[in-house]
């Protein structure tokens, strides 16, 4: 197969995943109680004559039956106008674009750490496979994986912020500092440490046990066999053999990473899309859902899409599609 | 003639994968007669376990019919109607019975579970005295019974399997390699297993192997399968006596020799031969073989 | 001329849950350069064991307890890992029952391949390398080409010739082949036996061929060994152990065989289970399942007795006091 039907084919599934979520989006939130017009209104939309209800749902394009709604949101978004926010009265990409960076920069590079660090303790675990250290690992992050997050930050907060007044307890960057990389760095180090604390010990624990049990196939008697030293084996032949499976389960863990930084967002006041994300759900801010949803989803999509290309390099039975022996 | 237990007519099966077809099973037809060890051999990916799934309804076959007692089991009506007879009537063992029997279960519970599952009042009392009856008859003791599978060998495992697979009272039993992974000393027992409860007891069995040398001890008539087609079938003793198919040839001579001598001067068989062609013809009485018209 | 491999006395133990394991107990045997060994043994005899101790990679809870291991001379015992790892590869390599398994999924033939020739010659320049892995694959058979195909490609009979290119990558002499031809079709299994004796032929290596076939092993082995519940219990020349036999348990392994069986007749098969290994009994293990065993069987283990100058048999039947017994297995004859 060559390379550009193959990119084709898998632009051509991302498009269609990323439909069908909008579809599903879109009528749940329609369909879901709530009012939007006090969203946009406020206060005021609760006073409102039968008339005036009416007019203020025509201005939205409310009262047109769903599949209509859904069509014109479409076409328009596929123009490039993916509307307004109820709730802020202006375009959507302009609310998003505020906090786009921010989130991207705390998810991001939580997802990075945790990807990287779990890795290396499943590793070193897996080394040094129920001695001291492994132990003490698996130790450590059992109690660490069982201690709720927004508790975890506020004990954070106590300690550095109030206590030691080492690092600041709220947003992403000091007012009138918002381009100095050093400052921002700071506020960054407690949401991180809650979000990677938070979800670090479970993967590593997966990448552990894979490697245990990879450990223990035939074929490492056989590198050993011929000469092999043990970091060798462990590196070029087992790692790689768990690779595919750690990246799928990293790739479908990215909305979990994401939602996890929504609680950690709230609790330091961090301006993120996770906080928007809730608010927009909440009021029935309908174009500014579609778009946060989308987006995350497509995130979500992009990254299993990204996993399962670098897989089918590493192990080529996938490519294969091998299923077992025929016969 | 009675009518035979098991017609097996023209049975086709085709594995789909992509673009890929595999005729894992060709035109197959057979019959095994009541209480008759019918061996059917064959080297890995000759498609004998694909004719033991489809004999089971483990595979649906894209050809062919499979009469079991009369019973079309590849038709899905007449399947649904006599699913319980079915499911009871045969019986599969498994080559690894390390894999095929439930680890966290003791043989009390394994041997009895399908007499649970099908609410058979139990004729000996309870479900343990049946369990322990049906071990006594695969020759293993009530030391056994609470006893976990990994806490027994190889041999006992698969006497185990066995003894679950009697317990239904099957009138046919399918065997797919139970032996292949066993030692030649425990293979014997097995063997001779096999060969009491058929001589003693009546069953009925379809046995499948790699090996013809196993075959020759145990069955009474064998079917040679080769890349899906069976190219010769015929009564055991005539089989080694009079091999037809210069596949069967080479599949007799392959079997080693216990004398060094004679062994190691033995010329190795060709076996890359090619895809067999024909049809089964009657080259002496009950004895068949796969020749172009 | 001292021999390649010289095992004296050797005795592993393994930790269980239930207790210690004796799976080898004082186990001597030597091997000169060029030969091919056979042990033969059921299951759980420990050959395995015997094989992987001698390589040094069994489990953590396996423990050498006793003996020596002498490698052309040297006394191997103590290695250490890293003393090991120089070792293995050139000295000695070992085969795997199944092939399946045994080569990693996710790598290509040739870069495994490969790998193991770099063990030892860590710079060999990459045109060179890719020579010698052609070259390796066209010594066991295969088309040099297959260097480029992952394992799941290749059939049973491939795999095992692409393992065995693999251990023989840094021209080891002496080469462990546990049941290499178990999990193979019948048809393939003669093939790969001839294979393992023309490169034993063309390379010198030598070879300790494991299996649990009396048959199988006929085709390649020059000596064989018969390993019962930790121990040997008798080794001569193949033409020796199949033409002559003296053990009973030989008698037994050889009446088994479905080979040997008569149309019509029972298999013989031999009567009870091997003992288990934690607290074997205190005379010969194999006096339980013994239709000649004699009362001494059961109060003392048998020696070694020497009926020639290389067939050996622990068995109380050959000491002079014996009564005479004919035994019941005699040469083969179609």
């Amino acid at each position: 197969m060559s390379t550009v039907l193959y990119c084709l084919k898998k632009l051509a599934a991302f498009a269609v995943s990323l439909l069908v979520l909008s579809v599903v989006v879109f009528s749940i939130a329609r369909l879901a109680p709530g009012d939007p017009l006090v969203s946009y209104y406020g206060d005021r939309a609760e006073k409102m004559s039968p008339a005036e209800r009416a007019w203020a749902e025509e201005r939205l394009g409310l009262h047109d039956p769903l599949p209509v709604q859904y069509a014109r949101w479409l076409s328009n978004a596929l123009r490039g106008d993916l509307g307004i926010s109820y709730k802020y009265k202006t375009d959507v990409l302009e609310v998003i674009q505020g906090r786009l960076g921010n989130t991207l920069l705390l998810g991001g590079l939580g997802f990075l750490l945790i990807f990287g660090l779990s890795l290396l303790l499943g590793v070193l675990c897996a080394w040094f496979e129920d001695r001291l250290l492994d132990r003490w690992i698996c130790r450590i992050g059992t109690v660490s994986s069982c201690v709720p997050e927004f508790w975890l930050s506020l004990v954070l907060i106590l300690l550095f912020s109030v206590t030691l007044r080492l690092l600041p307890s709220s947003g992403a960057y000091t007012i009138g500092h918002a381009g100095d990389p050093a400052d921002r760095l700071r506020h960054l180090v407690l949401p991180l440490t809650v979000i990677v604390l938070g979800h670090l010990w479970y993967y590593a624990y997966m990448v552990r046990n894979k490697l245990l049990e990879e450990v223990r196939a035939d074929y490492v008697l056989l590198a050993k066999a011929k000469g092999l030293g043990k970091g060798a084996i462990l590196f070029r032949h087992c790692l790689r053999g768990i690779l595919p499976s750690y990246f799928s389960i990293i790739a479908i863990s990215v909305p979990h990473i994401l939602g996890g930084t929504y609680i950690v967002e709230t609790v330091f006041s961090y301006p993120g899309l996770g906080a928007l994300a809730y608010e927009s759900a909440r009021y029935q801010d309908y174009d500014l859902l579609m778009v946060l949803s989308i987006l995350s989803g497509g995130a979500v999509i992009l990254c299993s899409l990204i996993a399962q290309a670098v897989n089918e390099r590493i192990d080529p039975r996938i490519r294969a599609g091998e299923v077992g022996p025929l016969v | 003639m009675t009518a035979p237990l098991l017609d097996v007519c023209h049975l086709t099966h085709v594995f789909r994968h992509g673009r890929l077809i595999l005729r894992a099973v060709d035109d197959v037809s057979f019959q095994i007669q009541e209480g008759e060890i019918f061996g059917l051999v064959g080297e890995s990916g000759s498609g004998k376990s694909t004719v033991a799934r489809c004999v089971m309804n483990i595979y649906r076959p894209a050809k062919g019919s499979i009469l079991f007692q009369g019973i079309d089991i590849c038709d899905p009506r007449q399947r649904r109607a006599n699913q319980k007879l079915l499911q009871t009537k045969r019986q599969l063992i498994f080559q690894d019975s390390a894999s095929s029997l439930d680890q966290r279960m003791t043989v009390a519970e394994i041997v009895a579970e399908p007499m649970a599952i099908h609410r058979i009042v139990p004729p000996r009392g309870s479900l343990r005295e049946e369990a322990k009856f049906q071990l006594y008859y695969v020759g293993l003791g009530e030391d056994c019974l609470d006893k976990y599978p990994t806490e027994l060998s190889g041999g006992q495992r698969q006497r185990v399997a066995i003894a679950r697979a009697l317990s239904m009272e099957p009138a046919l039993l399918v065997a797919d390699e139970p032996i292949a992974s066993l030692d030649v000393s425990i293979q014997a027992q097995i063997l001779n297993l096999f060969r009491h409860l058929q001589e003693e007891h009546g069953f009925t069995f379809l046995f499948i192997a790699h090996d013809l040398a196993v075959v020759r001890y145990l069955c009474s008539r064998v079917a040679v399968m080769f890349r899906g087609k069976i190219v010769e079938i015929a009564p055991t003793g005539e089989l080694f006596r009079d091999p037809l198919h210069p596949y069967t040839r080479a599949l007799l001579s392959a079997i080693p020799i216990p004398d060094p001598q004679a062994e190691r001067s033995r010329p190795l068989p060709p076996f890359d031969l090619p895809a067999p062609q024909g049809v089964l013809t009657e080259a002496a009485p009950g004895h068949y073989v796969l020749r172009s018209p | 001329m001292s021999a390649l491999l010289d095992v004296q006395d050797l005795s592993v133990t393994f930790h269980s849950p239930h207790g210690l394991v004796e799976a080898v107990r004082g186990v001597s045997f030597s091997l000169q350069a060029g030969e091919v060994l056979a042990i033969v043994g059921e299951s759980g005899c420990g050959k395995s064991v015997l094989c992987k101790s001698i390589m040094k990679l069994l489990p953590e809870s396996a423990q050498i307890v006793g003996g020596r291991i002498l490698l052309k001379g040297t006394d191997i015992t103590g290695y250490t890992e890293r003393e090991m790892r120089r070792l293995r590869g050139r000295a000695f390599s070992m085969l795997f029952q199944d092939p399946m398994t045994a080569l990693a999924p996710t790598m290509t033939i040739g870069r495994q391949i490969g790998e193991a020739v770099l063990v030892h010659r860590p710079r060999l320049p990459r045109a060179a390398l890719r020579r010698r892995v052609a070259e390796l694959l066209d010594l066991v058979g295969l088309d040099p080409a297959a260097a480029r195909l992952c394992p799941y490609a290749l059939s049973g009979g491939m795999r095992q010739r692409s393992v065995l290119a693999v251990a023989l990558a840094s021209e080891p002499s002496l080469l462990f082949a546990d049941e290499p031809t178990t999990a193979l079709d019948v048809t393939i299994q003669a093939q790969v036996l001839d294979l393992l004796r023309a490169i034993q032929q063309k390379l010198g290596t030598a070879t300790v061929l494991v299996s649990h076939d009396l048959a199988v092993v006929a085709r390649a082995a020059d000596r064989v060994a018969v390993m019962y519940a930790g121990k040997l219990v008798e080794t001569g020349t193949a033409e020796e152990v199949f033409y002559d036999p003296r053990h009973p348990y030989t008698w037994g392994l050889l009446r088994a065989l479905p080979a040997r069986a008569r149309e019509g007749e029972p298999l013989y098969t031999i009567p009870g289970m091997p003992p288990s290994l934690i607290d074997p009994p205190k005379g010969d293990a194999f006096a339980c399942r013994n239709e000649y065993a004699l009362a001494i069987d059961y109060e003392e283990m048998p020696p070694m007795f020497q009926i020639t100058d290389t067939h050996f048999a622990a068995t109380w039947l050959l000491d002079p006091r014996a009564p005479k017994i004919e035994p019941p297995v005699g040469r083969w004859s179609k």
